[in-house]
């Protein structure tokens, strides 16, 4: 827990000179190439900059929220790498309420239709008595 | 939909029928499988499902298809779905086949439709090329909030995504690492919106990520003529000038940049 609070202290502090960096006017305070993502913002609209620093610490929130539901922490960092800070902001706090696509359950389908049909069964037998329309 | 064929079909989409809670890695197994890439379901699962959702979100697709270097641009429309269609490529579709109160989430592909028949064809679950009425899959689709995904190779580019959002999906390859595929696709935005910044930047640097000055000088000198006024593209042509050793060229577009800054402050 020390050596996580101890890190969230450094995120933060990169957040700040992040913050500070992006204040600055463009050619001054960075050396090395202008990032394609920072030309799109400029281009089409600026995104809002807090936002950006947000998504930044929410990177780590949302790779354990993905390790907390079952995946290989080295897995839950590529996926989190592969998204815009604007995704990461959208999905973060929220993994275990999102929909997640689970497609066709045929067997639990099958199992479902199976207990239904011996309640039917039953039911007539007069052995349960689960459903109101079999007299 | 005007100017859409009646009838259209993407006849070489691979099929995998799903494993249970498997059809997020399966669609998109299908997808990528499409774009020239040889994956199957399994190898999909670590990479897009979890288990403790038992199930696959729409980030991990999104995120998935980009780790394999593919285009991945979101068609949020119907109109747009079928124009993707229509250009040979299959679309991969988030739906809510239950109820709102009672959500059955599933990811498909679609592969063909027709109009005059009402019909759109999905791969979907088990089952190939399963006939399906426009307006079911319409609503079905909707209960999803419209959410769908075209995956192409490097290089080729949606029939009706705009140029932010083409832009944006080239970004995130070019920000995981996938440089070759960056720029071209870099390349093929600049052959439909030829005076894209963004996309002449992009190939600069991606051509830079991949080791290429000479290509990425090009890139952003383009830049330059283009937008004279672009800070960006002076700043990023000194740069790679500086690294590759012409001080005097390095100088004059440091120049520029910081006079166009200055100016803009």
């Amino acid at each position: 827990m020390k050596i996580f609070e101890h890190c969230r202290c450094a995120l933060a502090q990169l957040a700040i000179a992040l913050v500070l960096t992006a204040t600055l006017p463009m050619g001054f305070a960075q050396a090395g190439l202008v990032p394609t993502d920072e030309v799109i913002t400029e281009t089409f609209g600026t995104s809002d900059e807090r936002a950006r620093v947000e998504a930044f610490l929410a990177r780590e929130d949302v790779q354990e929220q993905f390790a907390a539901l079952g995946v290989d922490p080295a897995e839950a960092a590529q996926r989190v790498a592969a998204l815009s800070d604007d995704e990461v902001a959208e999905i973060a706090g929220q993994l275990d309420q999102l929909p997640a696509g689970e497609g066709f359950l045929v067997t639990a389908a099958i199992v479902a239709g199976v207990i239904l049909l011996i309640l039917v069964i039953t039911d007539i037998a007069g052995i349960t008595n689960v459903f109101t329309f079999i007299k | 939909m005007a100017g859409l064929p009646t009838t259209a079909a993407v006849e070489d989409v691979p099929f995998f029928a799903q494993d249970d809670y498997y059809c997020g890695p399966a669609a998109l197994a299908m997808a990528l499988a499409w774009s020239g890439l040889e994956v199957t379901q399994n190898d999909l699962v670590p990479v897009v499902y979890t288990p403790g959702r038992r199930g696959t979100l729409q980030s991990d697709v999104l995120a998935g298809a980009r780790r394999y270097e593919r285009l991945a641009v979101v068609v949020d429309n119907l109109p747009d779905l079928l124009a993707e269609v229509a250009a040979g490529h299959p679309v991969l579709v988030f739906q809510n086949l239950g109820l709102r109160a009672l959500p059955q989430w599933h990811y498909a592909v679609v592969t063909g439709y027709d109009v005059d028949e009402r019909t759109l064809r999905l791969h979907s679950g088990r089952t190939e090329d399963l006939e399906t009425r426009l307006s079911t899959f319409a609503r079905t689709w909707a209960r999803g909030d419209n959410w769908a995904l075209v995956v192409l190779p490097p290089g080729e580019l949606p029939a009706t995504a705009g140029e932010r959002a083409v832009l944006e999906a080239a970004a995130a390859l070019e920000r995981g690492g996938a440089a070759e595929a960056a720029a071209a696709s870099y390349t093929a935005i600049l052959t439909r919106w030829p005076d894209s910044l963004p996309g002449w930047i992009g190939l600069g640097n991606a051509a830079y990520a991949t080791g290429d000055t000479t290509r990425a000088i090009a890139a952003f000198r383009r830049a330059t003529e283009r937008h004279p006024s672009a800070v960006a593209a002076w700043r990023n042509l000194a740069f790679v000038l500086e690294e590759t050793g012409d001080a005097s060229a390095a100088a004059e577009a440091r120049a520029r940049a910081e006079a166009l800054a200055a100016a803009s402050s």
